[in-house]
């Protein structure tokens, strides 16, 4: 039932690997496959779908979210090295990491840098799976938080989540992962998250993606750069949200 | 005599050879190698390779005017940041879209990360997820 993805195994996937059934997923999401994306599954939104098709009957408030502007990450890690002083992250285990993808056939630049964390899905798998409730998504922000006092370390969550976005943290021996620093920084006033702050690039764009005014729903809600989300045939509606140019 | 002339053939075999390595050597293309910086971020490699052997500028297209010849000098100066670049110092003097590819475009064309730093200097073993 979970498929579990081991990122540093992914092969680089064309067209042709989609199958029918996901692509089938796909268009019933309303969204079109417009392309693969190599080093993981993941398939164009058209921005045009992206107003109609991504979190309906999502009534978060704030609904918080961020935007990837992908092609300006350079692989500092200084959002990697806030999050984990910010939110006490062991050597072993991370709450977010930059991916490194190389095309020798590029012309010009052949790398970039894809910065992942936790989803904060919509419609949340590892939610799901989880026999105690100790995973569960905050009802007002849509945060998928774990909550150490009831969670027993059996990692189902982790087999779960399309994203890979979860750690057994060991000194605890329950399971940690990203809720966009809610305890650390959101709850005591702070408007940013640790990596977003950190970011010297303005690659990481963090906020209220319901509000109009915000910096990622401008980003989001647009035709002139193309917008896209990880793993969309996973179902889960995913509120990292990815774009380029 | 006789002693004297073996010393001179010595001394002229010697000559020889220290002129046919310096001739040698001045045959060779001298450079910086590759210079990695770390800061202000982690971390661009600047490789003379590219720039020298394989596209030919010399020294004085870059040194003194933009770089010091010191490696790693520019690294210790405040503006040797993006906006630096912007402003048309150091890298910037050329890669500003008209000579070379604008330093606000291809980022990662120059930037090779942490990871890549990790990769270069050895630093930073593979981190183990406790799975």
């Amino acid at each position: 039932m979970f498929s579990k993805f081991d990122i540093d195994e992914l092969q680089k996937e064309s067209m042709d690997s989609v199958k029918p059934m996901e692509r089938r997923t796909f268009l019933k999401m309303g969204l079109l496959i417009s392309g693969v994306y190599a080093g993981g599954k993941v398939l164009q939104v058209k921005p045009a779908d992206a107003f109609g098709g991504h979190g309906k009957g999502a009534s978060y408030k704030p609904h918080y979210g961020m935007v990837i502007r992908q092609h300006l990450c350079v692989d500092c890690e200084l959002c990697v090295e806030a999050c984990t002083k910010t939110n006490d992250v062991p050597s072993y285990g991370y709450r977010t990491r930059i991916l490194e993808h190389v095309e020798e056939r590029a012309i010009g630049q052949k790398r970039e840098f894809i910065p992942v964390l936790c989803n904060q899905c919509n419609n949340p798998p590892c939610v799901r799976a989880c026999p105690t409730s100790a995973t569960y998504k905050d009802k007002e922000n849509g945060i998928i938080h774990v909550d150490p006092r009831r969670c027993i370390g059996c990692k189902t969550c982790m087999l779960a989540c399309p994203y890979n976005a979860r750690y057994l943290k060991s000194s605890t021996k329950t399971v940690d992962k990203c809720n966009f620093c809610y305890d650390t920084r959101l709850s005591r006033g702070e408007k940013l998250t640790a990596c977003a702050e950190a970011c010297p690039a303005g690659v990481r764009v963090f906020g209220d993606v319901s509000d109009p005014a915000s910096k990622p729903y401008g980003l989001i809600y647009q035709l002139q750069h193309p917008v896209w989300v990880l793993r969309p045939e996973s179902g889960a509606e995913p509120n990292i949200f990815y774009t380029k140019g | 005599m006789k002693r004297i002339l073996i010393l001179l053939v010595v001394m002229a075999l010697a000559s020889l050879t220290l002129f046919s390595v310096v001739t040698f050597a001045a045959e060779e293309v001298f450079h910086g190698g590759d210079v990695l910086y770390s800061k202000p971020v982690k971390a661009v490699l600047f490789s003379h390779k590219l720039h020298v052997e394989d596209m030919g500028f010399d020294c004085e297209s870059c040194h003194d005017k933009l770089f010091e010849m010191a490696s790693l000098a520019a690294e210790e100066k405040p503006d040797f940041n993006m906006d630096g670049l912007y402003a048309g110092k150091y890298c910037g003097g050329c890669h500003n879209g008209e000579m070379a590819f604008a330093s606000n475009t291809q980022c990662a064309r120059c930037h090779i990360g942490v990871k890549g730093y990790e990769a270069i200097t050895g630093e930073g073993s593979k981190k183990s997820v406790d799975h």
